[in-house]
This record gives C-alpha cells, sequence and structure tokens, in this order.
C-alpha cells in the first residue's frame, strides 16, 4: 500500500485527542508507528485446493445469492483429471474473479461503470452505468465477465459486496464445506488469510499477465493441455463454467 | 473455442468505420493540394465523391456497434449516452469522442459540397476550407483508433501489437481511395469536364493505392512475421492464421485476393505511366474490379482479425 493512500481514522483520531496532546505529538514524531495510521481494507481470497472436494456448493450458493441467470456463472469449479493409469490423479481448482490490483477491465471501461473500490480493492460494475460494450469482457485475461441477459450489462463475481459490506463472508466462503476458501483483509496482519498467506507456498492464476491477483491457491494445479502433449500425459479439464471450456 | 461476444456489427464497423475515415482523409487532403483548395477543377470535384462518401459510411459503421452493445440489446437503447458523459483513457472513450467529431465535422464538410453549384469562391468555400484541415487528422484519427481499440488488450495476444493500429490505419486509406475510385467509376463517367484530367486523377489514384498496399504488405509481413518469431501466448494466437483454422481465408481471401491480386493489376497499368510516362488508360472494368477486391479485402482483414483475437487467448492457467 502506498503511504498516501493510509489514513487516521476517526475514531483514532478522537482517541488521541482525548488522551492528550503530548500523545499525539509523540505520534506524529514516529510515523511509521502503526497504531496510530490504519490502512484502508484489501479483501483478498486463499482457496487451499487440498480442501476441495468438487462438491460445486459455492457454484450454487453463488447462482443462487446473486441470482445469476441461467448459462451464466460467476464462479465455477474447474475439474482436473491426468496421468495414464496407475499413476492418475484428479484436483480441483475454483474460480472466480480475481479482484486484480492492476484490473484490465478497468482500463478499458470507456464509461467508468467498473472501478476498483479504493476502500476495500472489490472491483465493481455499476448497471446503472454499463452501457454493455463487452470491451471488458474481452480484456479479462481470466475469461470471469459475461453479459448479463436481464440488464444488458457486464457482470462478474464482486466478492458477495452487499454481504461484505454488513460483515459478512461471501457465499462461496459461507456454503464451502471444505473450508477450502478463505476471505478476509490482506492488510490486517492478523487475519486469518494473511497468517496463511506467509505460511504457505501460494500461486495465482496467470501471473504473467501482470494483473497481480487477489485470489490466491495452495496446491493449485496448474496444468493444461500444453503440458500434456509435452510430457506425454492424459490430461483432460473440464469446466463448469458458461462455455465448456476453460479460457 | 472461445466465446465471440464481438461478431458481425463490430467487423462492418471496423471495416466502415475505417473505409469512411480513410475517404474523408484523402478528400480533404486532395481538396488541399488544390492551392490549398482555392483552385476550381477536378481536384475539387474529385474531393467531392470522398466528401460524400465519408459521413454515411461512417454513421452505418456506428450505427451497427450500437445494434452491439448489450444495453441496446436489453432495451436501454440511448444508455450509449453514457459514453459522452464522461472521458479516460479507456481508448473506447477516447476513440467514441474522436468519431462523434469526425461525423459532426465530416457532415458539415459534406454540407459545403452538396450544392451541385458549389465551387471554390462561393459563400461556403471558408467553411470548407476549414473543415478539410480538420479532416484530415480527425481521419487518420478514426482509423487509427480502430487499431489501438483492439491492440490495447494483454488479454488477446494476436491483437495486443503495436502495428496492429498502423496495419488498421493503411488498409482504411486503401479502402478509402478504392471506395473513392469505385463510386467515381460507376456514376463519375456522365459528369466528366475534361477526359485527360479524369484519367490523371484516375492515374493518381491508382498509383497511391498501389503505394498503400505496398506498405499494407510490408506492415502485414512484420505482423505476422515478429508474432511467429516470439513463443507463448502470441505464437499459439497466430498460429490460428498459420496452419490454423483461419489460415486459408487469410492468405487467399485477404492476402491473395485482397491485395496481391489488386496490387499486380495496379501494377500493370500504372507501371508504363510511371516508368515510361506513357498515356495511363485502365479499362473502367478492371478499375472497379480492382476497387471491389480491395474493398472486400480490408473486410476480410477486419473479420479475420477481429474473429482470430478472439478464438485465442493466454495460453496456461
Amino acid at each position: 500500500m502506498s503511504e498516501s493512500k493510509t489514513q487516521v481514522s476517526r475514531r483514532d483520531f478522537l482517541k488521541k485527542l482525548a488522551s492528550g496532546s503530548a500523545v499525539a505529538a509523540t505520534a506524529v514524531a514516529a510515523p511509521g508507528v502503526a497504531i496510530s495510521v490504519e490502512k484502508p481494507k484489501r479483501y483478498g481470497m486463499l482457496i487451499d485446493t487440498r480442501r476441495c472436494v468438487g462438491c460445486e456448493a459455492c457454484s450454487v450458493a453463488c447462482k443462487t445469492e446473486n441470482d445469476v441467470p441461467l448459462g451464466e456463472t460467476r464462479s465455477w469449479v474447474e475439474f482436473i483429471e491426468k496421468g495414464n493409469f496407475p499413476n492418475v490423479s484428479r484436483s480441483f481448482l475454483p474460480r472466480l474473479c480475481n479482484q486484480c490490483e492492476k484490473p484490465q477491465c478497468v482500463s478499458v471501461c470507456p464509461t467508468g461503470a467498473t472501478y476498483k473500490r479504493p476502500e476495500d480493492g472489490i472491483v465493481v460494475v455499476d448497471s446503472d452505468i454499463c452501457i454493455g460494450c463487452k470491451y471488458c469482457l474481452q480484456a479479462c485475461p481470466y475469461g470471469m465477465r459475461f453479459i448479463n441477459t436481464k440488464t444488458g450489462t457486464a457482470d462478474k463475481c464482486d466478492f458477495c459486496l452487499h454481504r461484505v459490506a454488513n460483515g459478512l463472508v461471501p457465499s462461496c466462503v459461507n456454503t464451502c464445506q471444505g473450508k477450502a476458501r478463505i476471505f478476509g483483509d490482506l492488510n490486517d496482519p492478523e487475519s486469518e488469510i494473511s497468517r496463511l498467506l506467509a505460511t504457505n507456498t501460494t500461486t495465482v492464476l496467470r501471473p504473467e499477465m501482470g494483473t497481480e491477483p487477489m485470489v490466491y491457491y495452495i496446491d493449485a494445479d496448474h496444468t493444461d493441455e500444453r503440458d500434456a502433449a509435452r510430457q506425454g500425459l492424459y490430461v483432460r479439464i473440464e469446466t463448469h463454467r458458461r462455455q465448456q471450456k476453460r479460457v | 473455442m472461445h466465446e465471440l461476444n464481438w461478431g458481425l456489427p463490430v467487423i462492418l464497423y471496423l471495416f466502415l468505420g475505417g473505409m469512411g475515415a480513410g475517404a474523408g482523409a484523402v478528400s480533404a487532403s486532395i481538396f488541399l493540394r488544390s492551392g490549398g483548395g482555392d483552385l476550381a477543377g477536378s481536384n475539387f470535384r474529385f474531393a467531392r465523391w470522398g466528401a460524400m462518401l465519408a459521413p454515411p459510411l461512417v454513421i452505418l459503421g456506428t450505427a451497427m456497434i450500437v445494434l452491439e452493445l448489450g444495453s441496446f440489446q436489453a432495451g436501454n437503447w440511448f444508455r450509449f449516452i453514457n459514453l459522452f458523459l464522461t472521458i479516460n483513457l479507456s481508448p473506447m472513450s477516447i476513440g467514441s469522442w474522436v468519431l462523434a467529431l469526425f461525423i459532426l465535422v465530416s457532415l458539415a464538410y459534406a454540407y459545403t459540397f452538396i450544392s451541385k453549384a458549389a465551387r471554390p469562391g462561393d459563400e461556403l468555400h471558408n467553411m470548407r476550407k476549414m473543415l478539410a484541415w480538420a479532416m484530415v487528422p480527425l481521419g487518420v484519427g478514426v482509423a487509427l483508433y480502430t487499431g489501438i481499440l483492439l491492440g490495447a488488450m494483454p488479454a488477446r495476444p494476436f491483437w495486443n501489437s503495436p502495428i496492429l493500429a498502423m496495419l488498421f490505419l493503411v488498409s482504411a486509406l486503401s479502402t478509402g481511395v478504392a471506395a473513392i475510385l469505385l463510386v467515381r467509376s460507376l456514376f463519375g463517367h456522365k459528369q466528366k469536364v475534361n477526359e485527360q484530367a479524369f484519367e490523371q486523377h484516375s492515374y493518381l489514384l491508382s498509383s497511391s493505392d498501389m503505394l498503400l498496399i505496398g506498405m499494407e504488405i510490408l506492415v502485414i509481413f512484420l505482423f505476422v512475421m515478429y508474432a511467429h518469431l516470439t513463443i507463448g501466448s502470441v505464437e499459439e494466437a497466430v498460429a490460428v492464421i498459420m496452419g490454423g483454422e483461419l489460415t486459408t481465408l487469410f492468405w487467399f481471401g485477404f492476402v491473395v485476393l485482397g491485395l496481391l491480386l489488386p496490387a499486380a493489376i495496379e501494377l500493370k497499368y500504372v507501371m508504363p505511366t510511371l516508368l515510361y510516362q506513357k498515356a495511363y488508360a485502365m479499362p473502367r472494368t478492371m478499375e472497379i474490379l480492382i476497387c471491389a477486391l480491395v474493398i472486400v479485402g480490408g473486410f476480410m482483414l477486419r473479420y479475420i482479425v477481429v474473429i482470430a483475437g478472439q478464438v485465442t487467448g493466454p495460453v496456461g492457467i
């Protein structure tokens, strides 16, 4: 986080006022002291694929919670089967919007309808402004966006903003049977997600695109058909995305 | 197969918008070449054709893209106005403003030519000259923007090339010239004033079209070569025209029919005049054929590029 985005919360400010100017002077004299400075939230998700069983409860919960039109998906799970008998494996890769730090969808939006919220880093679409030009659908390297047939505007996962704003976790996290999805504030070092990120090897999807995703994975299988061809392995990737192929 | 979110309306928009912008820029520059627009004669008559062509082509193309908008399809017919309530660094935002400006200026420019009695020195002449100066940069801007629009996204490796906008610009100018030549060939012979000047302009146009096609072949060569020399997503993406599903359409439909064939025919008729100063005489049917080939080639280019960009993507996960 850049220094310019930090801010003193009103509560801390009032506390300082109450405890006298000497304390305030100390805080000013030591700007690195974290107690008086609160970073804005940076919501992220960590998906522990070792705990995922591919039950699709998250996909279903997401569709129900967000009233996603039939035939479209905001979140889905990819099944990756690989290997030649008897050396085989099957793993699961839950997918959702990465809420990128450098969202390509935002930089191409001509109306400003899609933007990254400065207060929590969630990338949202304002369906009252979006004209449905589909530029963001082209720009997303993860194929996360679609046109909502009801509104005619771009749509995607927004970490269930309506729930998160009320102190709840996203619906997919809430429903996950294996507790594979961990949601939290990346800027809070005490949050569960921050502790797990610090103590595990994690990856993001397509890091070479430079989008700096906020969705991290533990033990994700990054296998694709090209690996299969090179290694002489049988690989089958099945997705439950709206189009039955990984993009 | 990835989703084709941008279909025929967008392809037609890129094609018609480019052709109209090219025709407008060419018309204005030819107009200005006759003593800053002050000399009556064949340049003026010629510029008139381009001035009349530019607005309908661009407006038709723009109407197409509105049809493709999700909001329009969902019944919010005028939601596209939101484009003009803001401006940001998105290529589509800047492009929309440039496009809107071009439509207004080209309509005004066409209006100054609309009277049969239009000639240098009439009451609209000063306005016509001012508009012509604006038409050249705006036309080039619209033509360039159609390529920048596609080139802006790392997620679309086929499009994400700095030379794509150049390719679209050269193609826009070339199809613009061809469009003017075509309508002039079809409808202009009746109002011929001076046989020699008419042929002189046909020569000028055909030779510049030939030059533009030559440039286009070079740009295509660079585009394909650099893409093929890289590895990873870009190489995989360009494979779609290097043996993939769009190979025949690209190499035969666009490169051979849209570039090499018209260039070869033009070469045959232009070279004797260019090298040996012989009288230029291209049969009218041949002229019409060349123009048709160039215009179809321009459409093919937009079609192949728009489809190829969407059926390819980043490799790996």
